[in-house]
């Protein structure tokens, strides 16, 4: 637990000391300004449904979801591998998990301050006099940690398996689209009963689980855990990959 | 502290280190020896814990450094090879950085930051960005890292390279002085800095332990490789290596190449034996030009493993003088039949030579060996005179 406040703590350092963190902030606060101002728009000004749209229910959440989160991890493996970091870290009287745990911390956590820059909007239109579902949000701000948690860790194996950063990168985004296509997946599943394809889908439908609850405004433990128990996979499997490395 | 046992480390087919076993104690420095690829950096990889061994085990602080890495890794201060180090920090930071992961109390550790700081002389540049040092100045800051939990054993690897000689003396006198509190375990590929540091060493060579001892006892096996080189003026150069090679101690003369007028002798002994040469040269009247002592070098025994070269005759020629610039520069001297180094029928040309131009009249060459007469100007390459018997 040391070891990952420890890393954690590097980490956010670390981002915000190099210029990736920020130029991802930018694009973040750009795009999500922009969509808002869109939802508005669109919604014909229900300020509710606007900030549903962009923490979850919009694409252009999903497409965020989808790149930021390799952008961010791509460096914290492999470039440190490369520029012998990783030696230093993993002689330190910390264990590998701590390291793997804190940097998805990180990056978990830069994500959520990026995608609740939202807030920003719902509390300006608070203060025009909307009424706002808080509860609404915060569940949604909730499950948008979640996803970044899970597509981070994906990250994280990406960064692990490879020495270039932007290999890491590409490979991540595919993951991530793999992961949030798993819904056209049943279309595979074809000859399978039904109910054993509906099982299936359950356990790996990420969009599904994601809008069936979290976007409703609806706390559901089984979401939570099925987001939990994805990451903590990936964060598992980062982990013994990055044990394996030292075999190679 | 340290205790290597059976060590074996392969990568596929290759195995990089074999079979390696040492044991060094509290306060000891040791010294990695070896030739790029000879295993040093995956010794101290497995040492530290990074790589796992393929066989063997490696104890630290009497901690299995596999089994319980954790305590091992407590008692480790490691300085890997390029000298990883967050280039977006600041020096503190990172050794701020050091100082958490090691668990350090936060006032112990603002103690400790400012002795190492003072100690590798980078007090001043604490604030400033790692990623903005210089090549020099990042090597000390590895150090300071690696240096700051006060860890029983330090590692380092390769801690001199791309150091100035300054900073280099620097980093050695450190060392020397790190050794009185920790075992230290240095790797280098260059001797002379291995050889004013470390009390013990150890030559690696395709991953197997070639030699280990301190430098004495290494050179004390490879004692054929000391001799003492005298260059002379003197009638007789085979009747000197006759009497050279009977003086006391004396195990084999080598009568090098002629020089001008000059003889090289490489005198084999086990001793500096440069008194009881003079005295024999001045005794003699050979008038001397060179007279030193080669100690075994590290250098030599360390090419002579990597290069598995068994007869120290056969790394000799490289060191013996072969210049032959001089002689050739110098039209009088290169009409001479001295051109050959040790040919016994060029024995008596130097006291009687036959003058080319004129092959039926006998001349006496005489050349001037006094230093006082004419003072620096005079050739020694060029006789004074080539006619009559004014010697």
């Amino acid at each position: 637990m040391r070891g990952v406040r420890i890393v954690f703590r590097r980490e956010m350092a670390g981002l915000f000391l190099t210029p990736l963190g920020w130029v991802l902030f930018l694009l973040a606060l750009v795009v999500n300004g922009l969509y808002f101002s869109t939802y508005v728009q669109v919604t014909g000004g229900d300020i509710g449904a606007s900030l549903s749209l962009a923490l979850g229910g919009g694409y252009p959440f999903w497409v965020i979801m989808v790149l930021f989160p390799p952008l961010l991890t791509m460096r914290m493996i492999s470039e440190e591998a490369r520029s012998g970091m990783l030696e230093f870290l993993l002689t330190a009287p910390i264990r590998d998990v701590s390291v793997i745990v804190g940097k998805a911390l990180a990056a978990t956590s830069f994500l959520a301050l990026l995608m609740s820059t939202n807030l920003i909007y719902a509390l300006i239109c608070q203060g025009l006099g909307a009424t706002l579902d808080w509860g609404h949000i915060a569940t949604a701000l909730f499950g948008t940690v979640l996803v970044s948690a899970l597509f981070c860790s994906i990250g994280l194996v990406a960064s692990t398996l490879t020495n270039t950063p932007l290999i890491a990168a590409f490979l991540g985004v595919f993951v991530n689209v793999v992961m949030l296509s798993m819904r056209y997946l049943e279309g595979v599943l074809k000859g399978f009963d039904p109910l054993v394809r509906e099982s299936i889908m359950r356990k790996v439908d990420v969009l599904g689980h994601f809008q069936g609850s979290f976007v409703r405004g609806a706390l559901d433990s089984a979401d939570i855990v099925f987001f939990l128990g994805w990451s903590g996979v990936f964060l598992f499997l980062a982990t013994r990959l990055l044990e394996a490395r030292r075999w190679w | 502290m340290i205790t290597v046992s059976n060590l074996t480390r392969s990568f596929g087919t290759f195995t990089a280190v074999d079979d390696l076993s040492f044991h060094l104690d509290k306060g000891e420095v040791a010294g990695f020896l070896g030739v790029n690829g000879a295993g040093k950096t995956t010794t101290m990889r497995m040492l530290t814990g990074f790589l796992p061994a393929t066989r063997g085990s490696v104890q630290i602080a009497g901690f299995d450094v596999m089994r319980q890495s954790l305590e091992a890794r407590k008692h480790i201060g490691y300085l890997p090879e390029g000298v990883p180090l967050y280039g977006e920090h600041r020096l503190r930071e990172m050794l701020e950085f050091q100082a958490r992961l090691h668990g350090l109390p936060r006032k112990t550790a603002n103690q400790r930051i400012a002795e190492v700081l003072d100690r590798v002389e980078l007090s001043d540049r604490a604030e400033h960005l790692i990623g903005k040092l210089s090549k020099g100045l990042r090597q000390r800051a590895g150090l300071a890292v690696a240096l700051l939990p006060s860890p029983d054993v330090l590692i380092l690897d390769e801690p001199t390279s791309g150091l100035d000689p300054i900073q280099r003396m620097s980093v050695r006198k450190l060392i020397s002085e790190l050794a009185v509190e920790h075992t230290v375990l240095v790797s280098s590929h260059i001797l002379p800095e291995i050889e004013a540091v470390c009390r013990r060493v150890i030559i690696l060579h395709k991953g197997r332990m070639a030699a280990s001892g301190t430098p004495e006892e290494l050179m004390r096996e490879f004692k054929r490789e000391s001799a003492v080189t005298l260059e002379a003026f003197m009638p007789d150069p085979t009747d000197a290596a006759r009497l050279l090679a009977t003086l006391p101690g004396v195990e084999r003369v080598d009568q090098g190449e002629r020089l001008g007028i000059h003889t090289a002798f490489k005198v084999h002994c086990d001793e500096d034996l440069r008194e009881d040469v003079g005295a024999l040269a001045a005794a003699k009247g050979w008038a001397i030009r060179e007279l030193s002592f080669e100690k075994p070098s590290l250098e030599r025994i360390f090419a002579r493993i990597a290069f598995e070269v068994d007869s120290p005759e056969e790394t000799a020629p490289a060191d013996a003088p072969t210049t032959g610039a001089p002689m050739a520069s110098t039209p009088i001297l290169s009409e001479l039949p001295i051109a050959g180094s040790a040919a016994p029928v060029e024995l008596n040309v130097m006291t009687e030579p036959t003058a080319p131009t004129a092959p039926t009249e006998p001349t006496k060459i005489v050349y001037n060996l006094n230093p006082f007469d004419q003072g620096r100007d005079r050739d020694l390459g060029k006789p004074k005179s080539t006619g009559g018997d004014d010697a």
